[in-house]
């Protein structure tokens, strides 16, 4: 008994070993939740993406996030506007998928139709609202995209649109095969999923052979696995456990928290009531505090390496005593600023948001706010967050937490700030014209138009308390040559992993 | 073997000095009647006396390390992520906390003794509808049951307690019926029966009092069971959420500082600890004052302490 | 013996209905999973789509009825979000469930009726005293402490045992750890707390009366007496075991059933809900049936 036991025991050893000494370009990236589909078309799913894109999975444009090299060729070299206002794409050649077949015009096709098809709920449809997009095929490296209304950023968009075989069935796939460097060789869901490096990518080899993929909720042993070998990259830890500076990262996570005030409901219809919210909340005491060192004060609802942002307008200063002032004005005129309204969080929405919404709360509070507080999970938060609000429960403020990591404010703008957007507290015919011209305009005219439209909102409409562009943790193995950057939310491309 | 007939000797003194002195012959359940004391009196005047204390928030003070007395003696326990002290935070939690835990035990226990009964004592098909029915409940989720109950009615103390409650029946009622059937078939049982002892009567006066201590054993660690399970689902976002606080809420929200500040959920933790504890150590020594059988053994020592 | 089993089967298949349709019919009415699996700024069209796809567009009872009509062909429907047959996701998950909740009771139940059966052999023994404050303190820890404790001790500092997930032997010995404290805790105090009465009965007075002096029989005698509320205790433990082991799962990150269940209460992924309630529920009412049976033959007395 006792010798089987010790065999076993040394079999075990040895098995554990050996995973450990695999070949040393291998690499094992510990996730925070297991991934329910590998469907290429779900890649701007962060969590999907995170594994696929542009490992797997190529798109014909990239955004550059981290460089500031804007939009870059991918499986497309180059593209240029029609005169008709449509966009032609001409595609890279001697390329081909991991199945062995080759990629041409009509796999974009598909892989377009695919993604939108009404048969699929695929995220695709939601970048391209509000637009009839047709894809035709001109030759085999050439196709033309027309949208009507005619649209300024299709190249953006389709960085969003990842390719497929031609023969891929209209239907969630569990093998994804792509382009990229990389093939899916196996996936057991709840314990790992591995991309092996394949031979005939058309670009330069990676350093990486292999991923292994696995997936742990808890983020201390997350943490933890890296520390003991057991994982080379945790993609996001918690900032009180990244401790070590030789291997623990921040990084901006494109992330925005902010506080939706819908302005139909009063007291919150008086733009006095929305400054004095904004001027009660001391962001600044915040940061480094209960959020890491590193997390911005936000102005807009995108992170500010996006274009568009606007570096003149500056954060709400904390004034207590302003904010008092204007109340009083307020209630003077009539405006129920006494009326109870509920401060509405989402629980596990960022690390440490409860304690974060207890401190916003006290600050409302002091300020001489009737508020109080409470969290949902996410979703009964949804009740609230999306249209159309419950009108039974009282007037509120909700906290939410917004991701663009897209590289253009539209992916935001109409969402939070137009009458019709899904999430918005604002209804203000200038606005609605405002995100219409920006959205429509190019190159540096559409920064500008956006920049405007940011200032616009934040300091004569007050639409809502932009409270911060978030930070999160990595925790890299030291034996590599990765750094985290705003893209890692979305995408982690294994070809940029280098070792020393 | 020292008999029961003490029961007889005229100058016996009333029952609650004997007690008393059976509680003083065991120092361990004594201690333990002390800090169960302290625990109510801390769940009846603790909001009104620390509520202002304990939420006053001091970002300056942030996750304080314990035995300090810098910040008064409130601080000596240390502070939590937003600097509030966690010994007033401890203590304005009791309430809410006994509350919970008390309330579902008591209605768990009650419904599910009765229910037990009912399936142990009464005919086979009143019997096995009840246990098809624990059957039915132990298998539905208590998560599910709490998502469904705080959906639709919304959180609250009251609505927690119902789920706790009905998620923790089918325990009872599965302990009461094993016991009833083995009781039920002991010589006095018969002999009631054959006496014309009513069903009720016999249930009541013959079986409760035979089976009541595994159960009061088995409520006392249900008492942890459930404060544990307020912890998981305010953890998973249902249940009690800030501001409002129980222990464990704080041992749940302490679990993202266990490495750095470990004092945020352990001192919340070692009081449910305690708490259950001490339950526990006074249903034990209940038991066996309330035994005529063994009573013995705590008159005996208590005589030769005092 | 099997006109009994036959009944229960019987009986166990109507509370197996009874259990779907509260569970379709409730869980029903907590929410949108459109909601929850598209992007929140989706389209109404593409939300539309996503029910019609899924058939959430149907009145509840035309749901509910072709549900039914799957189940009587054991179709238990796809994943909303995996977009795989739900009950393929639920038996993966449950044979691991299953093979650690076996373990895990066997040690239990082994290690708990030793420790409570002495420690009730000398009420108020030092043995008795730490086998009570030390099984009382570990059932009413947050089994956390003790995962992540185990963790940073038995992974991160002495480098014995990988932290987390599966693979070797080695894995599974710090979930099973963490999952043994609590059940033994509690059937330490019950075994405890029905010796004192058996031990006190009147027949084991009567075999010491009689001379039997070998404390063996006595014990074997009074064990098998005390066993009744012992055998309902272990019952309900397993029962929670099959149910998952939710903290051990997801900080071990063990597949297991009970983050499947939470995952899919909470995105409300109601196929997914319904097979892996449907699975334990069977599990449970089979594990039931074998206490039941255990009574029997323990317990001459008590007849079916």
């Amino acid at each position: 008994m006792i010798n089987r036991l010790l065999a076993t025991t040394a079999l075990a050893l040895a098995v554990s070993l050996s995973s450990a000494l695999a070949a040393e370009t291998d690499v094992r990236i510990v996730l925070s939740e297991d991934l329910d589909l590998l469907e290429p078309c779900m890649a701007t799913r962060s969590n999907i993406g995170r594994v696929i894109l542009e490992n797997v999975n190529e798109t014909l444009t990239e955004y550059d996030t981290q460089g500031g090299g804007g939009l870059r060729p991918r499986l497309a070299e180059r593209w240029e506007q029609q005169p008709d206002g449509s966009w032609r794409f001409h595609l890279r050649q001697g390329v081909t998928f991991s199945d062995g077949s080759t990629f041409d015009a009509r796999d974009v096709k598909h892989s377009f139709d695919r993604a939108m098809n009404s048969a699929m709920t695929c995220e695709t449809p939601r970048y391209f609202g509000g637009m009839t997009v047709t894809a035709t095929v001109v030759d085999d490296h050439t196709i033309d995209f027309a949208a009507d209304p005619v649209q300024p950023i299709l190249p953006l968009l389709m960085s969003l649109v990842t390719i497929v075989p031609e023969e891929t069935p209209v239907e969630f796939v569990r093998d994804p095969v792509g382009t990229g460097p990389y093939a899916v060789t196996e996936w057991t869901p709840g314990q790992q999923i591995v991309l092996t490096r394949r031979d005939g990518y058309w670009g330069e080899q990676p350093a990486v052979t292999s991923a292994t993929y696995l997936f742990r909720t808890d983020p201390a042993v997350r943490a933890a696995m890296v520390q003991t070998g057991e994982a080379d990259i945790a993609p996001s830890i918690a900032q009180t456990d990244a401790t070590n500076p030789a291997t623990d990262f921040s990084y901006l996570n494109s992330e925005t928290v902010y506080l939706r005030v819908d302005h139909s409901v009063p007291p919150f219809n008086d733009v006095r009531v929305r400054r004095a919210l904004n001027m009660a909340i001391d962001r600044a005491a915040f940061i480094g505090t209960l959020l890491p060192e590193g997390t911005e004060q936000a102005v807009a609802m995108f992170p500010p390496t996006t274009q568009g942002a606007n570096p003149d307008v500056k954060p709400w200063a904390f004034d207590l005593e302003g904010a008092k002032a204007l109340l009083e004005e307020a209630r003077a005129d009539g405006v129920p600023v006494d009326a109870e309204f509920t401060l509405i969080a989402r629980t596990e929405n960022f690390p440490g948001v409860t304690e974060v919404m207890e401190a916003t709360l006290q600050m409302l509070q002091d300020a001489g706010f009737n508020a109080k507080l409470q969290m949902f999970e996410v979703a009964d938060h949804e009740r609230f967050y999306s249209k159309p609000y419950p009108a039974d429960r009282g007037p509120y403020v909700l906290a939410a937490m917004h991701d663009n990591n897209k590289g253009d404010p539209v992916f935001s703008m109409f969402f939070k700030y137009d009458s019709e957007g899904r999430q918005s507290g604002v209804s203000d015919p200038g606005v609605n014209q405002m995100i219409a011209e920006a959205s429509a305009a190019t190159g540096d005219e559409r920064a500008r138009k956006w920049s405007d439209l940011v200032a616009h909102l934040h300091d004569e409409v007050v639409a809502d308390v932009l409270l911060w562009h978030m930070v999160g943790f990595s925790r890299v193995s030291e034996r590599l040559d990765w750094r985290p950057s705003i893209a890692t939310n979305s995408q982690l491309q294994l070809a940029q992993i280098g070792f020393r | 073997m020292p008999l029961s007939a003490t029961d007889t000797i005229p100058q016996e003194p009333g029952a609650l000095r004997r007690l008393a002195r059976m509680l003083w012959a065991d120092k361990f359940a004594l201690a333990a009647a002390l800090f169960v004391l302290l625990v109510v009196v801390l769940a009846v005047v603790g909001p009104m006396w620390l509520e202002g204390a304990a939420t006053r928030q001091n970002l300056r003070g942030r996750n304080l390390p314990p035995f300090s007395l810098a910040q008064g003696w409130l601080g000596v326990l240390g502070a939590d992520a937003l600097g509030r002290p966690l010994l007033a935070r401890i203590i304005v939690a009791t309430r809410n906390t006994i509350t919970i835990a008390a309330g579902a035990v008591l209605f768990s226990a009650v419904i599910g003794t009765m229910l037990g009964l009912v399936a142990g004592y009464m005919g086979r098909a009143a019997g096995q509808v009840i246990l098809r029915l624990a059957d039915v409940i132990m298998s539905f989720p208590s998560l599910l049951l709490a998502v469904i109950v705080l959906y639709i009615l919304g959180p609250s103390v009251a609505n927690l307690i119902v789920v706790l409650a009905i998620t923790r029946i089918p325990v009872y009622l599965r302990t009461t019926r094993a016991e009833v059937m083995e009781v039920r078939e002991r010589m006095f049982v018969q002999a009631a029966r054959v006496m014309g002892a009513s069903r009720w009567r016999i249930i009541f006066r013959h079986i409760l009092p035979v089976v009541l201590p595994t159960l009061l054993t088995v409520a006392t660690l249900d008492f942890a069971f459930v404060m544990l399970a307020e912890s998981a689902l305010s953890f998973l976002g249902i249940g009690i959420q800030p501001p409002e606080i129980t222990w464990g809420l704080m041992v749940a929200q302490g679990r993202q500082y266990l490495q750095t500040a470990w004092w945020l959920s352990v001192w919340p933790g070692l009081a449910i600890i305690l708490t259950t504890l001490s339950l526990n150590l006074l249903s034990g020594w209940l038991r066996i004052a309330l035994d005529p059988t063994q009573r013995w053994r705590l008159e005996m020592k208590g005589r030769r302490n005092g | 013996m099997f006109g009994f089993i036959r009944q229960r089967a019987i009986a166990s298949l109507i509370s197996l209905l009874g259990l779907v349709v509260l569970v379709f019919f409730l869980s029903r009415l907590t929410g949108d999973p459109a909601a929850l699996f598209l992007p929140i700024d989706a389209t109404d069209e593409m939300r539309r789509q996503f029910r019609e796809i899924h058939g959430l567009n149907d009145p509840l009872a035309v749901q509910f009825w072709h549900y039914l009509g799957d189940l009587a062909r054991l179709d238990f429907g796809d994943s909303l979000r995996r977009a795989r047959p739900a009950i393929e996701i639920v038996l993966e998950a449950f044979a691991w469930t299953f093979q650690l909740a076996v373990i895990t009771m066997a040690i239990v139940t082994a290690a708990a009726i030793a420790v409570g059966a002495l420690a009730a052999f000398r009420v108020g023994g030092l043995f008795d005293r730490i086998a009570s404050v030390t099984s009382l303190v570990g059932a009413s820890a947050p089994d956390f402490w003790i995962a992540i404790l185990g963790i940073v001790l038995f992974s991160v500092t002495l480098g014995w045992l990988p932290t987390s997930g599966t693979g070797t032997p080695l894995h599974w010995i710090l979930p099973i750890g963490v999952l043994f404290i609590r059940p033994f805790g509690l059937i330490v105090q019950v075994v405890r707390g029905s010796m004192i009465t058996a031990l006190s009965s009147a027949y084991v007075k009567t075999a010491r009366a009689k001379g039997v002096r070998s404390g063996p029989i006595i014990f074997v005698h009074a064990l098998r007496n005390a066993m009744l509320p012992v055998i309902t205790v272990i019952g309900d433990q397993a029962a929670a075991l099959l149910n998952g082991a939710v903290v051990v799962e997801t900080i071990f990150g063990f597949p297991g059933i009970g983050k499947l269940m939470i995952d899919s209460i909470l995105q409300r992924d109601f196929n997914v809900m319904l097979a892996a309630i449907m699975v334990t529920a069977l599990a449970i009412f089979l594990m039931n049936l074998l206490i039941d049976l255990a009574y029997a033959l323990l317990d001459p007395r008590i007849r079916h």
